[in-house]
Parts: C-alpha cells; structure tokens; sequence
C-alpha cells in the first residue's frame, strides 16, 4: 500500500487541478499556471540541488536553453511544438551532461559559480546570435494563421500543459528518490569519498542526474517559450529564475519529494498576493519573508515537520538553536 | 602459496616534496589479518588510501585476485570485493542507519539488487556488527562506538573479500574492544582477507597473523606481533632513541 501512497497521490494532484480549472477566471488561471510552472522548475532544481548537493545557480541557463530551442525548431524548422518540447529537453539535458563531466569536479561555491557563469555565458551567446535567436531584439513563434506549427494553446491549454509537466517532475522524483539512484545521490550528498568506497560510481550518478534535471528545466523553459510566444534573453535567462528555485527548495525542504511542491506553491502564490497588495515594496517584503523563514527553518519546512514529530519537540526557538543560527 | 587477494609492489605515494609512502610492499591472503601499526604520521592511512583508489599512486601497483587495479577508482575497487572504514567515521548523515548500510548492499560487487534486498542484506550486517536495534536512528544519535560499528557494517555490507579497517577501535573503551576484535576474528575465520591499522597495541597482537610497522612512509619491518613489539627500531620509531637506550639497557640488566 505504501508503495501506491506517492502516485494516488499523483493522480489525486491531477484530479485535484483539472477540478481548480473550472472554477478560476482568466487571470487567477495565469496565476496558478506559473505557479504549476515553478513547481517544475523547483522538483527539477532538488534533483540536483536537493539530492545530489550540487547547488547549481546557473538553472536558468537550461531554462532559458529550453526556451529558445524549442522557439528555434519551431521557427526554422517549422517543427510541431509537441516535437520541439521532448527535443528541447533532450539538448538540454545533453549539455548539461557536456558540461558535468568537467564542472561536476568542482564542489560547493565553486559548482554555484561555474554554473552561474555558464547560464550568463549563455545569455550573452543568445544575444549575439541574432540571426539564429533574434538576439536581444527578441524571437516571436508564429502562432496563428498557416505559418503556425502549432496553434497558440490558450489559457487553458497552457494550465493543462504546466499541470502535466508539474506532475510529470514529481513522478521523476518520486522514481529516483525511491530507487537505487535516490540511495547513490543520498550518499553522494552527504561524504562523496564514503559513497565511492561502497561503490557508488560517483561521476556517473552526478552527472545522469544533472542532465535528467536540466532536460525537465529545459522542457518547462519550452512551454514557457511558448506561452510567452515573443521570448527576450534577459526574460529566458533571468537569474531571478535560479533565485526562486533555490528558495523554493530550501523553504519546501530540499531532498524530500513533497518539499519543493509545497516551497514552490508557498513561494509563488505569497510572492502574487504581495505584488498585488503591496506593489511598491513587494520584493522587499518577499525578502525579509525569506530571511525571517530561513533563520526559523534552516532544513525547510517538511524536514523540520520530519524532525519534530519523530522527537516530539515541535518549538521553533528550539529548531533554532539545534541549527545554531 | 596460494594467490593473494590484494597484493602491494613497491607503493609510493609523494605529496611534492614529502614522502608520504615510500616502496611498500604487502600482500593479504584469505583468512589471514595483517596488522599495520606505527606512529602518527607513519602514512597509514595514505597507505590504505593507495590501496582503495582514493589516493593514486606515485610509483609502484596495486593487483587485486591477480588482476593489476593500479589508479583504479574507488568504486571499481569496491567492486573488486575490496571494502574499507574511515579513520574518521564517514557516515551519511541525514539517512538512518539501515539506509547507510543499504548503500553499501545496493552497490557493492552483487550490485544490481532491489532496494528490498539490498535492505535485507543491511540488516543482515546490522546484526552481525550488533547494531539492528538502532536501525532507524540518524547516525547523529549513535555513541561513538556504535559510529564506529556502523562504519563496519556499511563495509561488510559489500559483502567483500577484502577489508581494510582504519582504527576501528579509536576512541573506544576497553569493554567495547573485546567484543570488537571478537568480531574482526570471526571476519578473518570467514575467510576474509584483513587488513588493520591500529594504535592498540595489545589488540594488534591479539588478532593479528603478521604485523608492518611504517615509519615516515616506509616498512621498518615486518613479522610475528611479538617479535616486532619488541625489536629496538619499532621501539625508537615509537617512543625515541632515549627511551629506545633505556629499554636496551634494562634488557641487558635483564639478561646479566
């Protein structure tokens, strides 16, 4: 029974927003839509973030990667959306496993960096090749008319689209967190020396695992693209992007299935409500909001509620003083 | 002679200008425990780190079953049956205790297993170390001498022909140590070929068929446990030349 509990839950998460779906109007349904979005984008980032320990800062180079592959088979190739996105993931998960190979030598601050500079070095790229990506002017996909490879998906569509591809990183994670990969990037996590002494191929596992996450960043980066039908550098590969993932995760609880879900949903429906309440000074509530929740929960909300119900001590001041912040 | 299981020729291991070990030699045969001892700084642990591919070589080669693994990764030699302990217990933190095992049992040289068997083989070892009791609890609650059975049990996990124990018995108390070289010798009863570094010299000479003494990185000598605890070279290696002339003196008082 255990073993069915995370895809009942799945399919009840599916159930649960094809039914939200009825009930909003147009902008609350563009709302939830980037909020199934982050979602994705927040499950992908942990595998590699959460579960291997990889901190990567440049996320959004695969993101904005995504985007503007599938925009250029789109455009030049004329190729069908429900072609260009599958495609779009697999370039970049590949180069990401291209990249891997020498960045994954690098530990810590070093990785957050290296990463951080690829996803700028990438940006800048995408900009100076105007004649392949419009550079900073801009790409536009055509969506309506013969022109169009695929018609623009509407509103709804687009909900159903991040919907899918939300759920569809859970599944990914719920797979790798259960199986053997889950025990190796565990391992890796915490004493990478000790995890190759009992046999984990290290390099191996790092690196699969940062193409699968960069393949399901890219894939959301492709629908994103398209949703956005006139896609920029600086919107594609806003750091921003990396930003929110991260917080995300380590407010969720980073290394667990259910707690990027939750950061994500948290983070970005608190982020909407203060930007429409408080418009002037919303980045900076956000903040403190952030600073105020790491200082309470350094190991993020589901590993703290983990901690205190297994040792019945639930006191935040508590949790405060174990991380000894 | 029958093969050895993991034989060392001529290991070396320079970090710039200092020698960390210098032209080891050293075999370990099935069922048979040797001891390494020596004093700190001797590059002991460099020595198993050569041995396991977390450190390469310099000169010299590493042949496991007859087959050459010299600057093979650590996986690869975990795969060969090799298994080892840290010094400095290593465990992952943030896993239980049966999950720490269960790397092992996934990944060693059987690998391939489902988690569900890989989980029995981990308790299995639990058992066998005397650990099953706390399976569930995060690593961070164990003392220090359930840290250090927890180290060997992920080791046997792998189920390995191999096994090199790094101070298993550090920061112990007497009481623990009985039950733990009980332990080691009915590894070595199993067949197991083992390898033991330690500062306990009395365990060292209660399990071990052969002991190595290293000093700066190169064998002083190698023997029976109690014909090398009490060579004079192993005594100066140890404790210096004075006291070395004093024990010296007080033998031949001894004698006379």
């Amino acid at each position: 029974m255990r073993r069915f509990l995370p895809w009942l839950g799945m399919l009840a998460a599916l159930l649960a927003g094809l039914g939200l779906q009825t009930q909003l109007y147009a902008g609350q349904e563009r709302t939830a839509s980037t909020v199934l979005m982050f979602v994705g984008l927040a499950v992908a980032w942990n595998l590699i973030g959460g579960y291997a320990g990889y901190a990567c800062f440049g996320q959004v180079g695969f993101f904005g990667l995504g985007g503007y592959a599938a925009a250029v088979l789109m455009i030049h190739l004329h190729l069908w959306f429900w072609l260009a996105l599958p495609l779009a993931a697999l370039i970049a998960g590949v180069f990401a496993v291209a990249i891997g190979a020498p960045l994954l030598r690098l530990k810590g601050h070093y990785f957050a960096v290296a990463t951080l500079g690829v996803a700028e070095g990438l940006r800048e790229l995408t900009t100076n090749l105007p004649d392949l990506t419009g550079g900073g002017a801009g790409i536009t996909i055509p969506t309506v008319g013969s022109d169009a490879p695929t018609r623009w998906l509407g509103n709804d569509g687009f909900y159903l689209l991040f919907l899918l591809l939300a759920i569809g990183t859970v599944v990914v994670a719920v797979a790798v967190s259960a199986s053997r990969a889950g025990y190796a990037l565990r391992a890796i996590h915490q004493d990478e020396d000790a995890a190759a002494a009992v046999g984990v191929n290290t390099t191996v596992a790092k690196t699969l695992v940062f193409g699968v996450s960069a393949a399901l960043t890219g894939a959301v980066g492709a629908a994103y693209a398209f949703q956005q039908v006139t896609i920029f550098p600086e919107r594609l590969f806003d750091v921003d992007i990396t930003v929110l993932m991260v917080v995300m995760v380590i407010l969720g609880g980073s290394g667990t299935v259910i707690g990027p879900v939750l950061g994500a949903v948290a983070v970005a429906f608190i982020s909407e409500w203060l930007r429409q309440n408080y418009a002037t000074v919303h980045t900076l509530l956000l903040g403190g909001l952030i600073i105020v929740a790491v200082v309470m929960l350094p190991q993020g909300f589901t590993n703290y509620l983990a901690d205190a119900v297994r040792t019945r001590r639930f006191s935040l001041l508590d949790n405060v003083r174990r991380y000894r912040l | 002679m029958t093969m050895p299981r993991l034989e060392a020729k001529g290991l070396s291991k320079r970090f710039g200008g200092l020698q960390a070990v210098g032209g080891v030699d050293l075999q370990l045969h099935a069922g048979k425990l040797l001891g390494v001892i020596g004093p700190n700084g001797a590059g002991k642990s460099t020595l198993i780190n050569l041995l396991t591919g977390h450190l390469k070589p310099s000169t010299g080669t590493v042949v496991i079953d007859g087959k050459d693994m010299t600057g093979a990764r650590p996986w690869r030699i975990a795969h060969a049956g090799v298994a080892r302990t840290f010094q400095i217990v290593k465990p992952f933190r943030g896993m239980t205790v049966l999950d720490n095992v269960t790397v092992g049992a996934l990944f060693g040289p059987g690998g391939g297993r489902t988690v569900a068997a890989a989980r029995r083989t981990a308790l299995e070892s639990l058992d066998r170390v005397g650990l099953a009791a706390r399976a569930d609890l995060p690593p961070a609650e164990l003392s220090v001498a359930d840290a250090r059975r927890l180290e060997l049990a992920k080791a046997l996990a792998l189920q390995p022909r191999v096994l090199l124990l790094d101070e298993v018995l550090a920061g112990l108390r007497p009481v623990e140590i009985d039950p733990a070289l009980e332990l080691i010798d009915s590894l070595r009863k199993d067949g197991l070929a083992l390898l033991m570094v330690e500062h306990v010299m009395h365990a060292i000479a209660a399990v071990s068929d052969e002991v190595l003494v290293l000093h700066h990185g190169e064998v002083l000598t190698t023997g029976r446990a109690e014909a090398v605890l009490s060579d004079s070279r192993v005594i100066e290696a140890y404790l210096g030349t004075r006291y070395a002339a004093r024990a010296a003196a007080a033998q031949a008082r001894r004698k006379a």
